[in-house]
């Protein structure tokens, strides 16, 4: 069973569904360890104080906040005073339709499971799966984990309820600096790049992509372990680009025809 | 202010070669905070202590090791991890394009925004094939000595690069499976819950959402650096009810 990272309840007007949050992605990145190069003991971080120069448990870590050059010293507890309705309840503020939301604003993915197992919660959770998914709108709700506040978007996925963790609109960059200058390309060039684009068409299958670096790094590791030397691959080198772009997207087509 | 670009290369498309540059397209607003020792107020350092010595250890008497077993590391220097980067060096290649709907948010990890380098042609022909099209373009991408699938799309007139999960790495309901009711809920609740939905119903509009709490936070460190006495915010919420029908029913009376 994964591991809980908090629970509470979702507030739908007056019904509260009791819920725990799990993570939706699982992280399958091959972990390094610091070792201490001469003993080839692992490496602990420890947290020293400046001043002493003596070593701190965690429960005596506060957080600082530079205040115009002040340091105000607050503590977990008094954090904990900060809205704490939000800690303990996901409440949803509004329903959405799902286009409308820029999967640009998505950040972690999650399942909200029902939490505990009385027939008023499993029904609750059920009423409001069922709900989602008959009129495809998803909830935007907000709560607060770990001392940050999330914006959430709560929709149905595999008939659970999955959560979304949100960008608040700031934490987006705006585009207009990027926007490319110059002049507005020929239609005939577009149309070419669309074509070239068709031919290349296929459906969306996340089964066909594995993570080959995932695999390059575990052979590495086998590699490394059976006393191999390993060697770099060589670059391939990068492509300029060519001097008439329609006729590299010419060429192109033809290539695909043939 | 121009923004910073982190990374140069190139996307190609069948035999065309846009260069572009990346950037960061999202930024954390959250409140920062340094560790600092609750009894003096002084910052908190952190030491990388040997584990065997209990000695600090500098930087450079530090390796990677890949834990293969109990208490067994395999030790790999920087080119090493670097071997398995592959050789595909500054290119995205574009192999494929999807249906821009097809592909659930979920997969998408990180966000970068494309900008033109050198000359913009090849940019503006591909941002405008990629919106004329409504497909989004799948290659593979090597960045800081590490391969990730990327999708490129058309995103308001720029081009925007997502870092892409893999499947084996999204979980499934099927690995959940919570219990399940004994009882649906009733049509009548169905039918209420809808009508709260509706009611709730807005356009989304990402800059009506601000981070209140951030604000909230910033307000206690105000309240604290004045020497004020620091209270709960907000009183208790009410009981949960335990009548499903009933607790929709008050929530459309009070909406």
């Amino acid at each position: 069973m994964p591991r809980t990272l908090w629970n509470g309840s979702l507030s739908f007007g007056l019904v509260n569904v009791p819920v725990s949050l799990t993570s939706a992605a699982r992280d399958l990145d091959l972990h390094f360890r610091q070792l201490h190069g001469k003993d080839g003991a692992p490496i602990e971080q420890r947290r020293y104080c400046s001043k002493e120069n003596e070593e701190v448990d965690w429960e005596e870590v506060a957080h600082g906040y530079d205040l115009d050059g002040k340091q105000v010293v607050v503590t977990d507890a008094e954090l904990g005073l900060v809205q704490p309705r939000k800690t303990r309840t996901i409440d949803i503020e509004a329903f959405v339709d799902l286009e409308d939301v820029d999967p640009i604003y998505f950040d972690h993915p999650w399942f909200l499971l029902p939490y505990g197992e009385s027939e008023g919660t499993l029904r609750a959770y059920r009423l409001l799966v069922k709900v989602m998914e008959s009129t495809d709108r998803a909830a935007l709700g907000r709560f607060v984990m770990r001392t940050k506040e999330y914006l959430v978007l709560v929709r149905p996925r595999e008939d659970l309820l999955g959560l979304t963790t949100l960008l608040f609109h700031d934490e987006v960059r705006p585009t207009k600096a990027i926007a490319p200058g110059g002049r507005k390309p020929t239609g005939k060039k577009v149309d070419q790049a669309v074509k070239v684009i068709e031919g290349l068409a296929a459906d969306w299958d996340p089964d066909k992509y594995e993570d080959c670096y995932r695999r390059r790094l575990q052979r590495v590791v086998r590699d490394k372990k059976k006393g191999k030397t390993i060697k770099a691959p060589e670059e391939v080198s990068e492509p300029k680009p060519a001097p008439d772009l329609m006729a590299a997207l010419e060429e192109t087509l033809a290539g695909m025809k043939g | 202010m121009a923004p910073k670009s982190i990374w140069n290369g190139t996307i190609s498309f069948g035999l065309a070669a846009v260069p572009i540059k990346l950037y960061s397209a999202t930024e954390s607003k959250t409140v920062h905070f340094n560790e600092v020792h609750v009894s003096d107020g002084a910052r908190i350092e952190h030491k990388r202590v040997c584990s065997k010595e209990g000695k600090e250890v500098p930087y450079k008497e530090v390796v990677k090791g890949y834990e293969v077993s109990e208490d067994e590391y395999v030790v790999l220097d920087k080119d090493e991890v670097a071997a398995a980067a592959g050789g595909r060096g500054k290119v995205i290649e574009l192999e494929e394009f999807v249906p821009e709907g097809e592909i659930d948010p979920i997969f998408f990890e990180k966000t970068y925004y494309v900008g033109s380098r050198d000359e913009s042609e090849p940019y503006r022909v591909l941002q405008a094939a990629l919106e004329r099209s409504g497909r989004v373009g799948i290659g593979r991408f090597t960045f800081h000595n590490r391969e990730y699938l990327a999708a490129v799309r058309n995103l308001n007139g720029v081009l925007a690069l997502h870092t892409m999960r893999f499947h084996d790495e999204i979980v499934h309901a099927k690995e959940l499976d919570p219990p399940k009711p004994g009882k649906s809920p009733s049509k009548r609740e169905v039918d209420m819950a809808g009508k709260l939905v509706d009611s709730l119903h807005r356009r989304f509009k990402p800059d009506e959402y601000e981070d209140t709490y951030r604000e909230a936070v910033l307000e206690l460190v105000e309240r604290k650096a004045k020497g004020e006495e620091l209270t709960p915010d907000e009183p208790e919420p009410e009981e949960e009810p335990d009548d499903l029908a009933a607790a929709l029913q008050a929530s459309l009376g009070s909406t």
